[in-house]
């Protein structure tokens, strides 16, 4: 028996890493319009017309794969069983170093708030970059109102995303592996998602 | 900046709504014509363009039996604290001069049009070139000696241009009711008024609209805070509880043989 079992499709690794590429484009062409501190970032895009230009590409392919992303999966992260519960009540045993377990499914409650977070900043950053693309286009209070806002998503975007890098590399080993080539350890399945690994493997 | 920041003392009593402003504005800046319609009034055009840096507009006020007109002079203000500076991602976009004029450089515009939404007045334009358009107060006949075009120009000394504190003493000696004397840290354009701002279409306090103000003066730095703050607690995690290793079950039931 293998000791490997498969945990994220082909597709869903590569839509994945669309949804990553973008972001991290939209982070660096982006910075340069969040404040002049971060002017220098604009050289990678050989100046700031091109940067926005890039931006409001990268724009609509984060908006389109992520938000398809999120509505393919939307069932399972919305769905909050008395084994999530228990895991929020002890913030997943990251606070400490006593070794807990919890009866998980595929997703634990913190990648589901994660995916949930996302759904609404994508939507939410895709809606307010439409007015800031064509202010002449719409009232001067909502071209306003949306400055505010992308600016307050894009950091909330990327102090959560920071999080969940953290999380799924160095502080959870064996985890990256299930986004770069599909696969996790069944030990890996057994520690982090038992319930998961029950319904696939069937032990 | 005090002693050497120059403007506009617009004293709308004098102004006679010949428009000589508009049209010496556009010779000196060398501003294409506009086409315009008729719409039913003496104003024209109806709002600020591209190719429009001042105008004049007719405030109709109709009593029981006779109509008056206010006139304004519309332009950039020049703002002391100028929302549309405090915006712009590319320096030396808009940038001051020492006569404290907020001039722009089309060269350094990149098109975000963040001035057109941070603007208190709603004064910035883009045209065809997608790039930022205003009034420049004559930068270029300032820093020679001369006064703006349109100061030049105007028949009845309506459009008065010096010194900023000059300006705003003596309106103030002859007992005007003026409007800019220290709203976003001074316009740069003062106006002596015949009655409430509100009337001629001007905003009674002046000032950086709630949401700009939020996002560049609240939400910038508590942003950079935020994101060295979740790289910082991470770090933090990592070194004091540590990552979740596998290693840790298998000293307990679970095996590994597999």
């Amino acid at each position: 028996m293998s000791n490997y079992i498969e945990r994220f499709s082909a597709r869903e690794r590569v839509l994945h890493w669309i949804v990553t590429g973008s972001f991290f484009t939209l982070l660096l062409s982006g910075l340069g319009l969040y404040s002049r501190l971060f002017n220098g970032y604009f050289t990678l895009f050989g100046g700031g017309r091109n940067a926005i230009v890039v931006h409001k590409i990268a724009g609509v392919v984060f908006f389109l794969s992520s938000l398809y992303m999120y509505l393919s999966h939307r069932k399972e992260v919305a769905a909050f069983d008395a084994d999530d519960r228990s895991w929020i009540e002890q913030r997943g045993g990251y606070l400490s170093r006593k070794a807990t377990h919890f009866n998980i499914g595929k997703y634990n409650p913190g990648q589901k708030l994660f995916a949930l977070f996302i759904g609404a900043a994508t939507l939410l950053l895709g809606v307010t970059g439409i007015f800031i693309w064509s202010p002449a286009s719409f009232p001067r209070w909502l071209v306003q109102l949306s400055l505010l806002v992308h600016g307050l998503f894009f950091v909330l975007s990327v102090m959560f995303v920071i999080v969940h890098v953290y999380l799924a590399t160095i502080g959870n080993p064996g985890t990256i592996e299930a986004m770069l080539w599909g696969r996790v350890t069944r030990p890996w399945a057994r520690k982090h998602h038992p319930k998961w690994y029950k319904d696939v493997a069937g032990e | 900046m005090a002693e050497t920041r120059k403007g506009f003392l617009i004293d709308t009593t004098r102004c006679i709504g010949c428009r000589s402003c508009q049209v010496a504005c556009k010779q000196w800046n060398k501003l294409e014509a506009d086409k315009t319609a008729n719409q039913g009034s003496f104003e024209n055009p109806r709002d600020l363009t591209p190719n429009l840096y001042n105008r004049i507009r007719f405030v109709e006020q109709a009593d029981s039996n006779s109509v008056k007109w206010l006139f304004l002079n519309e332009r950039c203000m020049h703002c002391g604290d100028a929302g549309c500076m405090k915006v712009c991602p590319s320096p030396g976009a808009l940038y001051r001069t020492k006569e404290g004029i907020v001039a722009f450089n089309r060269e350094k515009c990149i098109s975000c049009k963040y001035c057109v939404s941070a603007c208190p007045f709603n004064i910035p334009r883009y045209g065809a070139d997608d790039k930022v358009s205003k009034c420049n107060l004559c930068g270029d006949r300032v820093a020679g000696g001369m006064p703006p075009a349109c100061a030049k120009a105007c028949p009845t000394q309506s459009i008065q241009f010096g010194n900023r504190s000059e300006l705003v003493a003596r309106a103030k000696a002859a007992k005007k009711s003026i409007y800019g004397e220290s709203d976003l840290m001074g316009l740069g354009v003062v106006y002596a008024l015949e009655g409430k701002p509100e009337q001629y279409g001007l905003p009674a306090k002046p000032s950086i609209p709630v949401s700009i103000f939020l996002w560049k003066d609240v939400i910038k730095p508590l942003g950079i805070l935020g994101f060295w703050g979740s790289v910082g607690a991470m770090l933090l995690h990592y070194v004091t509880i540590g990552p979740k290793k596998l290693e840790d079950e298998t000293n307990n039931k679970e095996g590994s043989h597999e």
